[in-house]
């Protein structure tokens, strides 16, 4: 995983010895620069964005950077490229989840001590498809099937689902009987 | 002979000041403190007159203060300079010199005296923040810094809060500090200081953050049509309402009112005629008040208590 460091880019785009993500212009300007160090990352590469030298994250900036961003990763802006939001505190974690709320939209997290969790809103079958996949680390829609009990035409769909919301990585992979989709943890 | 016309005299005399205070009902009361409470006597008593007369004022608090510049600021948009009698009191002399007060007052009034009396040394402050001006965003960066510097001094020693409730706060005054420059279309100033609030038997932290600019209703008037100025505060207080389409917005206001809440304080906003409060049970005053005076822009009010111990 490539990682960012957030207080670095702060440092570099704002200037002084400030650690907080504060205002929209700030949140602006970091985003701006996420988004153009995200050019230059490898198709399939998963970003994350490092949250544990950063003081506060106000509502605006967590708007701005986390909000925006996955939203325009969901829209294609940025290629075939995963976000994953790491060293979280509980306050960082309580804004960018209000954030991600307001807009429908869902985002892994990675806390301080390496706790994974989903931030944002999801459907409640995807949750449990997404901690299902999280359990395993990579699981196909058969896999899924036999597990939950489940369609294989609707494992397939929610396993899908979270690869759309870019919440799980989708890579094709040659077996023995042909070709498959696996669907592994970011 | 002489008698009578002294007699004359005086009744004149007494004739005078009672229609004086007739005409001018505000301006016979000395004023003793400058507070969120005494905020509507204050816009009666100064805005009308040119002399602003603090020479009887024995308390002064965060509020008081910044209202008094946005008054300043007001008159200095109408080219207006006022001329302010500064306190007898040094205690509150002192006060508002370790505030900066006079720094910025300068720019609006003249002081009189025009150099006010050394203060001597202070000791420990209870100042969070001093008055500071806020214009844009990397006045929130200072803000946000200096408060964090000065956060263990005063909000854990004297609200005994702990770093998750600090980040809290930083993140509550950022958001409020950031509503002027997003709404209201003019410059503000902040300030924060800490008390010992006697009949609650607790250390408070006021914040004062006021402009003199377009006001809730101006600001939310292009995407809501709203009925008056108390309507315009509800909207974007109680309903995350926000002058911007984008659903990203109007989170500020309503996560101050969640951290306010949360921890039981008291906050109130004010702007054109209008006064909405969130009381918590040990405060007084009314929730909703209108046909206040008319004053440009918003003046919002907030006080934090002491954290129970149990």
């Amino acid at each position: 995983m490539l990682k960012y460091d957030l207080k670095n880019i702060l440092k570099e785009e704002i200037g002084g010895s400030t650690k907080d993500l504060v205002t929209r212009p700030t949140g602006q300007a970091v985003r701006e620069r996420i988004e153009h160090d995200l050019e230059k990352a490898t198709e399939g590469s998963v970003i994350g964005l490092d949250f544990s030298k950063v003081g506060v994250i106000d509502y605006s900036c967590a708007d701005e950077i986390a909000a925006k961003l996955v939203s325009r990763l969901l829209s294609g802006e940025y290629g075939d490229r995963y976000l994953l939001f790491t060293g979280l505190n509980e306050n960082q974690k309580e804004n960018i989840e209000v954030a991600l709320e307001r807009k429908g939209l869902a985002a892994v997290a990675e806390m301080q001590g390496s706790k994974r969790l989903l931030l944002g809103s999801l459907h409640n079958y995807l949750k449990d498809t997404l901690e299902h996949v999280a359990g395993e680390g990579r699981v196909t829609a058969k896999d899924l099937a036999d597990a939950k009990k489940l369609e294989a035409n609707t494992s397939g769909t929610r396993l899908l689902n979270l690869a759309k919301k870019r919440l799980v990585k989708r890579v094709e992979e040659v077996r023995q009987d042909g070709k498959v989709w696996v669907y592994e943890t970011l | 002979m002489l008698r009578i016309e002294a007699a004359v005299l005086f009744m004149i005399f007494i004739s005078f000041v009672i229609q004086s205070s007739i005409i001018f009902p505000y301006q016979t009361l000395l004023m003793t403190q400058l507070t969120e409470e005494t905020f509507e006597k204050t816009l009666h008593t100064f805005i009308r007159s040119d002399l602003i007369d603090l020479r009887g004022v024995t308390f002064i608090d965060p509020y008081g203060m910044v209202g008094l510049l946005e008054i300043g600021e007001l008159c200095m948009l109408e080219d207006v300079k006022k001329t302010v009698l500064l306190p007898r009191s040094n205690e509150v002399l002192r006060y508002l010199e370790r505030m900066e007060f006079f720094a910025h007052a300068k720019r609006y009034f003249s002081l009189d005296p025009m150099q006010p009396p050394g203060t001597g040394s202070v000791g420990e402050s209870d100042v969070l923040l001093e008055i500071t001006p806020i214009e844009r965003a990397g006045d929130i960066h200072t803000i946000v810094g200096r408060v964090r510097d000065r956060a263990q001094s005063i909000l854990v020693k004297h609200l005994r809060y702990d770093d998750r409730t600090i980040n809290g706060f930083i993140v509550a005054l950022s958001e409020i500090c950031q509503n002027i420059i997003e709404h209201s279309e003019n410059k503000g100033f902040v300030g924060i200081q800490k008390y010992r609030f006697q009949s609650l038997g607790k250390n408070i932290v006021k914040i004062a953050v006021m402009d003199a600019g377009i006001g809730f209703r101006r600001s939310l008037a292009a995407r809501f049509k709203l009925r008056g100025d108390l309507e315009a505060i509800e909207k974007a207080l109680l309903h995350g309402a926000s002058r911007h389409e984008d659903e990203g917005r109007g989170h500020g206001l309503a996560a101050v009112r969640r951290f306010v809440t949360q921890w039981q304080g008291r906050l109130s906003i004010r702007s054109g005629t209008a006064r909405l409060s969130i009381l918590p049970k040990w405060a007084r005053g009314r929730e909703r008040e209108m046909n206040l005076a008319k004053f440009p822009g918003s003046q919002i009010n907030i006080i934090l208590p002491e954290v129970s111990s149990n």
